[in-house]
């Protein structure tokens, strides 16, 4: 905590001592009840292959992400396919499975190809983690159909995306297939994010609290990793490149040089 | 005087042969009759009949007579003599060019204007910027005042006055600056022009600030250059200072070395302004000895400062999708420079890691608020509560920030209005909505925005240009679940949401002022539908785009959004000649404001001011005219109101100046007035060499050229007249008497 932050703290005190603090409007404490729901964890449900490996992996991210951030988020997921007239209510979109999928049809690559071309954002994991095969096969080919001029690209350490709210070194999951995720670039946009140690898997919780998949080899700081990922990814794609503006630039550099 | 001429067709052997016949006849009759009468009555009547042979001799060849008769012409002759300002200039003599010109035309015992008046058929003119008739006596009374020389303009427009016969003589130095400046066409004029040139290259002393070439705009921070040409003459090996001032304050100077005569250096200087605004400069030389101009020595332009791009502020309360397609918007617009600051975590989120692991900054809340906030032109305060974050105090840097002319926008959400505890803030008498700290954020709607009268003419929320096709565009906008409610609107509303299409909804999208400034409310953080909803209906995200852009660009009051506008300044911007504003002022609601009071002030180059009256020429159009009194750089400023109200100002930079810039450099220019007489069948000759020689150069030119006088003959035939037929008979009529007197008839 530097002086300013003290300071600033101290201040609050000495209001709320003098009982000068901000007291809760009748509407404001009405409107504690209902708090408006700023993200919605959407998933993608596709023909062929498992659309869900691990249905319980949402919850707990979200828990992290409100408690550690100021998101206001949907403690459950929204399952969707991409001809839902709802789906450009949910910028955000999550993708995961284990095996080959069927092809998108055209109308539904058509639509993946607007979402993502105009500020939607597509995080995909890969819960079997065997590069070239089952679901990083098929994710790949309906990427080059989707944006037939784009590769995925591995994201650089000093990419938006790792710096949105943590400063990310390691890629967490429940195995360490890549050491980094990549991504399709569109301008200087990121729109499609793609991880391939299974980030769902070190997410998921029984109903009792217990994680379901032991994270390895790294354990549970790899765990950690992966909801730090999770949280960077969602901010990322609800604040774009907000952490490349030059005014958070020397400070970061700052922090990574210690 | 007569001439004899032979008009007869006969061949001289014809002629001859009829001679010598009738010489034989005669000869023949002098024997037959020289012994019938003697030799002396034979002599005289021989004699009779040879003359008549001599006489029919003659005739036969058909004698004639020319009589001549032979008219001089008076030539017509212009004499022009060149009165412009820089005929006032000191020539080498110490007496001035014009001097020089009536000092050879009036001057000695028998003065050359009383020398042509005689010969020619003279016309004496004055000319500057035109050509004016003058009587030779008036000569003398001539002054160098014009402002302008339109030397070659006057030379055709005389020549052609001259006609085929005419000639022209010109006194002048040379300086051409009208529409042409060069060379003339040798197929330009048809009369010969001889050039008499004034003023001596070789003596004439003049540093002078020429071509400064500066932009009209530049921007704040950003350096800017101007180029300007420094020419000398007459002052070779002197090292001169120059001064660039901003205002009456010393910018920086440039030592220029002249090494030659005839010098001439470009040198470009640069500034980089700090301040926003119109600013003047001048670059300068002291004015040197012997300079015979010294006006020249300086110039001096505006410059409107700007921003390079605007500048916007955007505080979110939370990461957020209304954030980020707002962000999409300002950064695909290369004139915005967004600042932004999302707060990323509450003061009751905890984080896992140590803050080093986070890339979360401070709030510089000094530094935007106390420090930055009038560098920028707008604010946006999006689902944004000050109570979190910093004390209410901080608001009044943001109501003044808007009272000097700033631009504030307030997006929806439950951290802004009433749920954002602005009814207490010092920003509730600067929204343009009332707020009664008993709105509410109500979620789970489906509002539409429906354009309001006032919304469909505002330029915000003209997303298209046709009227029906930008209403059907709001029309088609997906619907908005989140609405803030206010008490009610305090200035215009562009939008009402209304559920269902229905209309007279709450306001959805208002805009007021408050001081200078310009104040936008959005009662909805859920706009960003109109982009991404958008696209999902397979309808473009571009009225998004154009929203949040128009907002931007109304509230940091560009001009093209401005209310009063300084649409035009016509007229010829010269000293003494009526220019003529034409301002655009229009309601809040950007229809035509009739009956508007117009404050209008025009600011000279030295701060004097001068304030206008206008006149509306149709509904919200006005009109008024100025005329500047002098060159030099100016600046309008319009500042309209109606009802009490201030519906806006504006401004702009102008100039004034004599379009022929006849004191920027006074060099005579002897070769033009070479060229001039070359191309035209003249001849140039040097002031100091006109005399009686020279003109008779000019008359034996100009008869060379054409004639000067004309002959008129009458021809007279000898042989068929009475008088010949009479002497014929006559010589006759002697012989046969004689002969009869003396006995042989």
């Amino acid at each position: 905590m530097d002086r300013r932050d003290f300071l600033r703290l101290l201040s609050y005190g000495c209001l709320a001592a003098a009982g000068l603090a901000p007291a809760k409007s009748p509407a404001g404490q009405a409107q504690e009840r209902e708090r408006p729901i700023q993200f919605v964890f959407a998933q993608l449900k596709y023909r062929g292959g498992d659309w869900n490996p691990h249905a319980l992996a949402v919850q707990p991210l979200m828990e992290e992400l409100m408690q550690r951030t100021s998101v206001e988020a949907a403690p459950a997921r929204r399952e969707m396919t991409l001809t839902d007239p709802d789906l450009f209510s949910h910028p955000f979109l999550y993708m995961s499975g284990k095996y080959e999928f069927e092809p998108f049809n055209l109308d539904e690559i058509d639509i993946l190809r607007r979402f993502l071309s105009y500020g939607g954002f597509l995080l995909v994991d890969d819960a079997l983690g065997q590069p070239g095969y089952g679901f990083d096969q098929s994710l790949r080919r309906e990427m080059k159909r989707i944006f037939p001029e784009k590769e995925f690209s591995r994201l650089p350490t000093a990419h938006p995306a790792l710096r949105s709210y943590y400063l990310l070194w390691r890629i967490g999951g429940v195995r360490i297939v890549r050491p980094y995720v990549e991504g399709i670039n569109i301008g200087a946009t990121t729109p499609v994010v793609y991880c391939q140690n299974d980030l769902g898997g070190a997410w998921e919780r029984d109903q009792l609290g217990n994680w379901i998949n032991p994270c390895t080899p790294g354990g549970e700081p790899q765990r950690r990793d992966a909801f730090h990922l999770g949280i960077n990814l969602i901010l990322y794609a609800m604040t774009e490149n907000y952490k490349d503006d030059l005014i958070h630039v020397p400070f970061i550099q700052r922090r990574l040089s210690r | 005087m007569s001439e004899m001429f032979f008009a007869g067709g006969l061949s001289w052997w014809v002629v001859i042969a009829v001679g010598l016949g009738a010489l034989a006849a005669v000869a023949f009759q002098f024997i037959g009759l020289k012994q019938r009468l003697g030799t002396q009555r034979a002599a005289w009547l021989t004699l009779l009949r040879s003359v008549v042979y001599a006489a029919l001799i003659f005739f036969l060849l058909s004698p004639g007579l020319i009589h001549k008769r032979v008219t001089k012409l008076r030539r017509p002759l212009s004499l022009l003599i060149d009165t412009s300002q820089s005929m006032a200039l000191p020539a080498a003599s110490g007496k001035s060019r014009l001097d020089l010109v009536k000092e050879k035309l009036l001057g000695g015992n028998e003065p050359l204007i009383e020398k042509l008046a005689r010969d020619y058929d003279l016309r004496v003119y004055q000319f500057n910027t035109s050509l004016d008739p003058v009587a030779p006596s008036e000569i003398s009374k001539l002054s160098a005042g014009g402002r302008g020389t339109r030397l070659v303009e006057i030379l055709k427009e005389a020549s052609r006055d001259a006609g085929p016969q005419g000639a022209i003589i010109v006194f002048s130095d040379g300086i051409a600056n009208g529409e042409s400046k060069g060379a003339i066409d040798s197929g330009a004029v048809s009369a010969p022009i001889f050039t008499v040139g004034f003023g001596e290259s070789q003596g004439f002393v003049d540093l002078r600030v020429a071509d400064l070439t500066a932009p009209e705009f530049a921007f704040r921070g950003r350096e800017f250059k101007l180029d300007l040409l420094v020419q000398a003459y007459g002052l070779a090996g002197k090292t001169v200072p120059l001064y660039f001032n901003r205002g009456k304050n010393l910018v920086a100077t440039r030592s220029v070395n002249i090494d030659k005569d005839a010098f001439e250096q470009r040198i470009t200087l640069a500034y980089t302004p700090k301040e926003i605004g119109a600013h003047s400069f001048s670059v300068s030389a002291a004015a040197q000895p012997g300079e015979q101009i010294a006006d020249n020595n300086h110039k001096e332009f505006r410059v409107e400062v700007q921003r390079d791009k605007l500048r916007v502020l955007t505080l979110s309360g939370s990461p957020a999708w209304n954030y980020r397609f707002l962000r999409m918007a300002l950064k695909q617009d290369p004139f915005i420079d967004l600042v932004s600051f999302v707060f990323l975590r509450t003061p009751t989120d905890v984080v896992d890691v140590p803050e080093s692991q986070l890339s979360l900054i401070p709030f510089p809340i000094d530094e935007i608020f106390l420090e930055e906030l009038k560098n920028f032109d707008v604010v946006f305060l999006d689902d944004f509560s000050y109570r979190s974050y910093f004390n209410i105090q901080y608001l009044e840097r943001v109501r003044d920030f808007v009272r000097d002319g700033g631009g504030l926008a307030m997006m929806g959400g439950i951290r802004s209005f009433d749920s954002g505890g602005y009814a207490e803030s010092p920003l509730r008498e600067v929204l343009p909505v009332e707020l009664d700290g008993k709105g509410r954020y109500r979620m789970k709607t489906r509002a539409r925005g429906i354009l309001t009268s006032s919304g469909k003419a505002h330029p915000i929320t003209r997303l298209l240009p046709d009227p029906q096709a930008n209403e059907e565009a709001w029309k088609k906008m997906p619907p908005l679940t989140s609405l803030n409610l206010v008490a009610r609107s305090r200035g215009e509303t562009l939008l009402q949401a209304a559920e269902d299409g229905a209309g007279g909804g709450p306001p959805l999208l208002t805009v007021g002022r408050f001081g200078k400034g310009r104040t936008l409310a959005l009662m909805s953080d859920d706009i960003w539908r109109w982009s991404f909803g958008a696209v999902g209906a397979r309808e473009s995200p571009q009225n998004h785009l154009k929203l949040i852009r128009h907002s931007v660009r109304w509230l940091a009051q560009e001009p093209t959004f401005e209310q009063v506008q300084i649409r035009s300044v016509g007229g010829p911007r010269a000293p003494g000649e009526k220019s003529e504003f034409k301002i655009q002022v229009l309601n809040d609601d950007f229809t035509p404001a009739a009956h508007a009071i117009l404050k209008i002030v025009v600011t000279g180059a030295e701060g004097e001011q001068t304030r206008l009256e206008a006149s509306e020429e149709s509904e919200g159009q006005y009109r008024a005219d100025f005329t500047p009194a002098r060159e030099g750089a100016y600046r309008i400023e319009a500042e309209a109101q109606l009802g009490g109200k201030t519906l806006g100002r504006d401004r702009k930079n102008f100039s004034v100046a004599f379009p022929y810039a006849e004191a920027e450099d006074g060099r005579p220019r002897p070769e033009l007035l070479k060229q001039i007489a070359e191309t035209s069948r003249g001849e140039f000759i040097a002031g100091a060499e006109l005399n009686a020689a020279s003109l008779e150069r000019v008359a034996a030119k100009l008869n060379l050229l054409a004639p000067s006088e004309i002959v008129e003959r009458t021809e007279i035939p000898l042989w068929s007249t009475l008088t010949t037929f009479s002497i014929i008979l006559i010589l006759l009529s002697s012989e046969w008497w004689l002969r009869r007197k003396w006995g042989m008839i």
